[in-house]
């Protein structure tokens, strides 16, 4: 039955299929995500204590896995998957090399350290962003600013139907 | 070094869709174009962040743009390395490269002003010309080599013997990328110094973007400023993120996640129109919604997904009437 509600989803939108945004695919993809994860913990949780960890970490679940299309969604599965599993250490590898690389080049000054720093700050931001250079980075931090937008959106939704 | 040659050659990646005729014909379009399309594209969505995307390296566009389906350009061919689909990528990468250039590129190849090297520039302009000497024969052509190539012969090392037929072969078979960098005058004109300029516009450019992005940038001047209103909203959207999600972990046992996937609409009304959405009152009765009415409503590109499989002794009649006056009200 779920197969054909999902295929019957895919008829529907297959009218026009160059013509999607992407931003909506992002939202649908996201909400059948989390919709079905939440509706599972409630169900599982025997008590009526929704943990707010587990809600966070479908949330986040969900997020990643409506933008597998990223880089930072690849980090943020890894980061998941490992909380989950408290065996896997993550490991942080150079913190900032290739920025420190990049003041080398410019011969910085003050303000180039500056820059450097909120760069750094950036990219701890980002999920993996401190395992990308500076360029792959600020695509990415474009990509994941709009992804957390549509995700506010569509949590902001979510909470204002069930209110 | 070589990251910073590589590199401007994924800038120019786009190019390789298309022969340089067709480029030519293609940049003298939408050059009058792309200073409206610039400023006129007020609502960036994913669409665009793809398109910017679309400078980026190889494994990345390969992955991403599996996902998504762009539309079409003029050309409707798709080339080898399935780049057909950044055809899109490569409009927005053209119009920001020429935004960089302050003649209409006349040339395609790595552009000089240094009055020194100006022999150099027309030589390099031509494709395949004869008449060099020979150590800029061999500067040249390394510099042609790697303009030309695509990251998978990225060698900076290749033979200068045979990189002269590799380029052409290469120029034949792999479309050319050429790299778009002003020196200025008295600037040095050395490959290190242009692999980093050309970086440096890259990531200018990526700045610029991301200052659109951010709403409340423009005012900001400078590269720190607008760095810190990009952190100062990654962290509100973050933090919004965590509190909606903590409200949602409270209300979560009374969420009615029957009808949720009817609210994708009113996402993007809410999204791009800052309208506030009345939202219907619903059943608050998860059944499996018959989608058959749904489709019949035309307009609506939606359905309800509601993979709990407890169906409801609801009269399915209603549930008709119901939801679809439901769609009704969103619709309006």
């Amino acid at each position: 039955m779920e197969r054909q509600i999902i295929n019957k989803k895919k008829r529907v939108f297959s009218v026009e299929p160059n013509k999607i945004p992407p931003s909506e695919v992002f939202t649908r993809k996201y909400t059948s995500h989390l919709v079905p994860a939440l509706k599972k913990l409630n169900m599982n949780k025997n008590s009526s204590q929704v943990n707010q960890l587990t809600v966070k970490h479908e949330v986040d679940m969900a997020l990643a896995l409506s933008a597998q299309e990223f880089a930072w969604s690849r980090f943020l599965l890894q980061k998941l998957s490992s909380s989950n599993n408290p065996t896997t250490a993550t490991s942080s590898s150079s913190n900032g090399i290739r920025i420190q690389e990049r003041s080398g080049k410019e011969g910085g000054g003050d303000e180039d350290g500056e820059i450097e720093e909120k760069l750094r700050e950036l990219q701890k931001l980002l999920p993996g962003g401190e395992e990308m250079n500076v360029e792959e980075m600020l695509s990415e931090i474009g990509t994941y600013i709009k992804c957390l937008e549509l995700q506010t959106i569509a949590l902001k939704s979510m909470v204002q139907d069930t209110t | 070094m070589l990251e910073g040659l590589v590199s401007p050659e994924n800038l120019s990646l786009s190019y390789a869709d298309m022969s340089v005729p067709e480029r030519l014909k293609w940049l003298q379009q939408h050059q009058q174009q792309e200073v409206l399309s610039l400023s006129s594209n007020d609502s960036p969505d994913l669409l665009q962040i793809l398109q910017f995307h679309g400078s980026n390296n190889d494994e990345l566009l390969q992955s991403t743009f599996s996902h998504f389906q762009m539309v079409g350009s003029g050309f409707g061919t798709n080339y080898n390395m399935g780049f057909g689909h950044s055809h899109e990528a490569m409009d927005g990468c053209i119009s920001r490269t020429s935004s960089c250039q302050i003649h209409p590129p006349d040339t395609m190849g790595v552009m000089l002003k240094n009055s020194e090297e100006n022999r150099a520039i027309s030589l390099k302009n031509k494709r395949k010309s004869e008449v060099k000497t020979r150590e800029e024969e061999k500067t040249e052509k390394k510099i042609k080599v790697e303009a030309e190539t695509e990251s998978n012969i990225s060698n900076k090392e290749a033979s200068s013997d045979t990189s002269k037929e590799t380029s052409k072969g290469a120029s034949q078979i792999q479309k050319l990328d050429y790299i778009h960098v002003r020196a200025r005058r008295g600037e040095a004109t050395d490959r290190h110094s242009l692999a980093e300029r050309a970086r440096r516009e890259k990531i200018s450019k990526k700045m610029k973007y991301l200052q659109d992005l951010v709403p409340g940038c423009n005012t900001v001047t400078g590269k720190a400023g607008v760095l810190d209103e990009i952190i100062n909203y990654v962290q509100s959207l973050q933090r919004q993120v965590e509190f909606l999600s903590m409200k949602l972990a409270v209300i979560n046992p009374e969420l009615e996640l029957g009808v949720e996937d009817l609210s994708v609409k009113q996402f993007q009304a809410a999204y791009f129109t800052n309208f506030p959405v009345v939202i219907a009152s619903k059943p608050s009765v998860m059944v499996d919604v018959p989608l058959f009415p749904l489709d019949q409503q035309g307009s609506l590109n939606l359905s309800v997904s509601n993979p709990n499989q407890t169906s409801i002794d609801a009269p399915s009649e209603s549930w008709e009437t119901q939801s679809q006056s439901l769609f009704a009200s969103v619709l309006r």
